[in-house]
């Protein structure tokens, strides 16, 4: 029995008398591509929130392989080996493009807090930061101002961010909200080709993503998993679909 | 014994003061998210207003005129001011009203110069209203003690039993959702910054002539302020009451508390001496060291319990 | 899919990575003439240098390093401390201490290298109460600094050990150490002294911002929470550039110290702490060399302008409020956005514009300050015995005529440049969308 790369056990949590999350058991095998749908309101941000750290669950418990998780700072989370993007744009507005990156890449290269380091002299790690932003496409924009980029290219951005660390489990809050029809069709294939060998979770409405991207499906209604399995039991489950009446689309 | 009792009176007396200031403030703060800077100059205006205005036509006008006067001028600010600086983000609301303060500072000591101008209790109410242990308690004390607990009880009473007054307890803990249920929040912000520079000319009219009308009142009092406001906690006016007072009867009983730490610390307080800094620090009697205290306060509690007393916020 | 890309956007990017030394020319010229400033004013005949320009010249030298400090906090790492003038005093106060011990013979050092004590106690001081103050979100964080500020302002005149009390502590700068065999008797030696470690000082602090930590400063200042998945913890960030810019400040005291050669609780104060933020927002705080302005601007007015008038500090003060209401990126941020326009060759088109803004401008500048101005000579004034004087003629503040000159000007100027400024940002408007335009 492999260790799951995230185990969720009867993870509870209120916020004041309100259950948002009432008993929530997952568990989400190494290099899974792992997706979580429901309806909006379901809890589905909030459960992001808990595994990384944003807030503390009100009981049970949340293990990063094999390591409990649920009562540490987000930052440590991180450094155990999990990332997350955001659901809203969550990047440097004011730095380039290349400085975004850079910084996404700091501390897994070793840099920890120092300031006798010079930056434009560690040139290994300006050489994997145009490395990545190649991999992204945006290496053409590196000088830019990251807030004056496009939304999708801030989102690629924003996944680029994500993984820079070299983390092994990935969160991903709706990473295609608000594209279009090519724009998200580019976007799977990024977050396909840089979470190749890593495990992904990632929440999403968009259900052609859901189907191409991912090979266990997870549904979240009211705070509990109503169901888990194949995208095709999913597909022919009942409780699912009277769940989601009218929201599933081809 | 008579010491203790008078300085609870004394105390109180001083707490409600502060309470006063510290009421609008922490209105201010908890709706708006702005921590206004000036707060503590107007409370200078009102007192200096009332100078005028007691001068020209006698106290009781001004003790109408002044608050409305600072009223009147809290709505121009925010109007004019503070809405231009609201969406460039809460530092730069915070940093308009530091430079306002600046501002209101050194206007005062423009127009009035630096000296201490002679706002007197009127004389109406200048007698002892009664003698405990042969010292006097003056009836202008009471009088303040009215002034002060009027004021509480109105706002009482506006908050808990007008419409408005829910609006504005909703606004102290959900500002963002008052907003999202779709009242006029700006006009409530308004009415809630000129209420609050309401009551700090109040405080200036009544606390003028109690302490010292002078350019530098608005910087000594200032600080004390913000202590109370941190220390009471955000969202809660009982936690700003209750800090009010408890700030009011440290500063005035300091002053009467002649011995110092290294005194209750017996022979070691001879060990260290008073020839290094640690060994002054440590003899110095409590009395001199008054001043220090809410700002020692403050601290301890911001290290300690950021939310103060009973807030409902973090700070 | 494509955005503009707007040159100064390309610019901002460019920093330090490309030709540092061609890019900022300016700076080289600027310090020379500074270092040569004095010999203009030197008095051929006595031998004297001007005194006046000196100090002047050394105070904005320790306010340069002050409110670059101070920038490390506000600009670079989102921080509003109401108590950094604690690190400055600080350091001041310890260099005094570390001079009567160099006299004394207890401690070795020349005299160039105690501002780099000053910096250490600075530091000290900024590791103590920075584990208290980089703990606290924005607000709190602004509270405890002041308290912190108004603490240590408060012993300063309680305590007589290491403070002095209200008398402060005073030391003889002329321990007769030095590298390079100066005895600092003369205060050009001085400030020549000052302007080394001026320059030191900024370098230092120009280079913390290219390093990991000055990087991720700026990250936690724009976004917090991105900070932390990027496996930092942002209040250790804080903490470090809180005691790093506490150090910075000390360096500063440690100068005002050797050159007064006593320190007070003035050091320390909260006028002090006020300073910073004045200087460092309205030189502009989003970019390196803002706060050189901020502090240069303020010194110059504070030396200058406080001779010329009893208002000066008004005029500061409302300087302060319409720069956070209208240019919130201070005097560098308005400088910098023509960076891009200047290098497109279309400075031309804004000559004219500008033209007509300065006139109506300056109209409601005078309206403003003689408004001021009469209103002090009516108060202070008359209690000083002095009289209005406006080229050479007297003016008597109690006529209406200069009132009704005063806000004639103010209102029918305000009115005027309003309607100026709204056709001067159509013109702004339109030759940045030419930019962009080409630029693609």
């Amino acid at each position: 029995m492999t260790v799951p790369a995230l185990s969720l056990k009867e993870v509870r949590k209120n916020f004041g008398p309100t259950e948002i999350i009432r008993g929530v058991d997952l568990d989400i095998k190494l290099g899974e591509r792992h997706a979580i749908i429901g309806p909006n309101g379901a809890g589905k941000t909030t459960l992001f929130n808990l595994i990384s750290g944003r807030f503390p669950i009100s009981s049970g418990s949340i293990s990063l392989n094999g390591t409990r998780i649920d009562t540490l700072e987000p930052q440590r989370i991180n450094r155990l080996g999990l990332s997350r993007s955001f659901q809203i744009t969550s990047i440097f507005h004011r730095m380039t493009v290349f400085e975004n990156i850079r910084c996404a890449l700091l501390w897994s290269q070793g840099y920890k807090y120092s300031f006798w380091s010079p930056l434009w002299l560690q040139s290994s790690l300006n050489r994997r930061a145009e490395q990545l932003l190649d991999e992204l496409n945006l290496l053409g924009r590196r000088d830019l101002q990251a807030g004056l980029l496009s939304y999708a290219e801030q989102r690629s951005l924003e996944i680029g961010i994500t993984i820079a660390g070299g983390a092994t489990v990935i969160l991903l809050d709706e990473p295609t909200a608000g594209m279009s029809h090519s724009e998200t069709e580019y976007a799977v294939d990024l977050i396909r080709k840089v979470t190749e060998g890593k495990t992904l979770l990632m929440v999403e409405h968009d259900m052609r993503v859901v189907f191409d991207l991912a090979d266990t499906i997870s549904v979240v209604v009211y705070g509990q998993v109503i169901a888990s399995g194949k995208p095709a039991e999913i597909r022919a489950n009942r409780a699912v679909q009277e769940a989601y009446l009218g929201a599933l689309t081809e | 014994m008579e010491i203790v009792l008078i300085s609870l009176l004394n105390g109180f007396v001083y707490g409600m003061l502060l309470f006063m200031l510290a009421s609008g403030l922490t209105l201010i703060f908890s709706m708006m998210g702005v921590l206004n800077f000036a707060h503590a100059g107007i409370y200078m205006i009102g007192a200096y207003v009332a100078f005028e205005v007691s001068r020209m036509v006698g106290f009781w006008p001004a003790l109408i005129i002044a608050p409305l006067v600072c009223a009147a001028i809290g709505a121009a600010i925010e109007v004019w001011g503070l809405r231009r600086t609201h969406h460039n983000g809460h530092i730069a609301e915070l940093l308009f009203t530091f430079g306002l303060f600046f501002i209101i500072e050194r206007g005062v000591q423009m127009i009035w110069g630096m000296l201490p101008v002679p706002y007197r209790v009127p004389t109406a109410l200048d007698f002892p209203l009664f003698s405990l242990y042969g010292i006097n308690f003056p009836a202008y004390r009471a009088f303040m003690l009215l002034i002060a607990g009027g004021m509480l009880l109105s706002i009482w009473l506006l908050l808990t039993r007008t419409r408005i007054g829910l609006i504005i307890q909703a606004s102290l803990t959900h500002p963002n959702m008052v907003s999202s249920l779709g009242h006029n929040v700006p006009r409530v912000f308004t009415m809630v910054f000129a209420g609050g520079c309401f009551l700090a000319g109040l405080a200036g009219v009544i606390g003028g002539n109690y302490q010292v009308t002078e350019p530098s009142m608005a910087a000594a009092l200032g600080p004390i302020v913000f202590v109370v406001v941190v220390f009471g906690g955000l969202g809660s006016l009982a936690g700003c009451f209750i800090a009010s007072i408890i700030v009011g009867m440290i500063q005035t009983f300091a002053v009467v508390v002649d011995f110092s730490l290294s005194s209750m610390l017996g022979g070691v307080g001879d060990w260290i001496g008073t020839k290094n800094l640690l060994g002054e620090i440590l003899a110095v009697p409590v009395s001199r060291i008054g001043p220090l205290l809410p700002y020692a306060m403050m601290v301890l509690m911001l290290l300690f319990r950021p939310r103060g007393l009973m807030g409902t916020r973090d700070t | 899919m494509t955005a503009p890309v707007t040159p100064s956007a390309i610019a901002a990017g460019q920093g330090a990575d490309a030709q540092p030394v061609r890019r900022n020319w300016i700076w080289f010229v600027l310090v020379i003439a500074t270092a040569i400033l004095p010999w203009f004013f030197y008095d051929w005949n006595t031998g004297r240098h001007s005194g006046f320009l000196l100090t002047m010249l050394s105070q904005m030298g320790m306010m340069i390093i002050f409110s670059l400090s101070y920038n490390m906090l506000m600009g670079q790492a989102g921080l509003l401390s109401f108590g950094h003038a604690v690190f400055f005093g600080l350091g001041g106060y310890s260099t005094i201490h570390f001079l009567n011990a160099a006299e004394a013979g207890s401690l070795p050092l020349p005299l160039e290298l105690m501002p780099l004590m000053a910096g250490l106690a600075g530091l000290v001081f900024g590791i103590v109460f920075g584990y208290m103050a980089a703990k606290q979100r924005a607000t709190a964080f602004a509270m405890i600094t002041m308290g912190i500020g108004e603490l240590i302002a408060t012993a300063a005149i309680m305590f007589h050990n290491f403070f002095g009390g209200e008398g402060g502590v005073s030391a003889n700068r002329m321990i007769e150490r030095s590298l390079f065999g100066v005895d600092y008797s003369s205060s050009i030696e001085v400030f020549y002294l000052i302007l080394a470690w001026t320059l030191l000082a900024a370098l230092g602090m120009l280079f913390l911002t290219k390093t990991p930590l000055g990087a991720m400063a700026n990250a936690t200042r724009d976004n917090f929470e991105r900070a932390q998945f990027m496996g930092y913890d942002p209040r250790r960030i804080r903490f470090l550039q809180f005691a790093l810019s506490g150090m910075f400040a000390g360096i500063g005291g440690g100068l005002y110290a050797i050159t007064y050669e006593i320190v007070t609780f003035d050091a320390v104060a909260a006028p002090l702490s006020a300073n910073a933020v004045l200087m460092t927002y309205i030189g502009g705080a989003t970019i390196f060399y803002g706060p050189i302005l901020g502090a240069t601007l303020i010194t110059l007015l504070q030396s200058g302008l406080s001779l010329l008038s009893n208002a000066w500090l008004i005029y500061v003060g409302v300087l302060f409020i319409s720069m956070v209401t209208f240019a919130p990126a201070g005097l560098a941020g308005m400088i910098q956005a023509h960076a891009p326009v200047s290098r497109a060759g279309r400075m031309g088109r804004l000559v004219v514009p500008y033209i007509r803004l300065s006139i109506p401008g300056l109209a409601t500048l005078l309206g403003f300050v003689g408004l001021v101005e009469l209103a002090s000579f009516l108060t202070i004034g008359e209690a000083q015995g002095k009289t209005l004087v406006l080229f050479g003629n007297k003016i008597d503040v109690h006529e209406v005529m200069p009132w009704a000159v005063a806000v004639g000007l103010l209102v029918l100027g305000g009115a005027w440049l309003r309607f100026e400024v709204k056709s001067f940002a159509l013109v702004w408007d339109d030759v940045t969308a030419d930019l962009k335009q080409r630029s693609v």
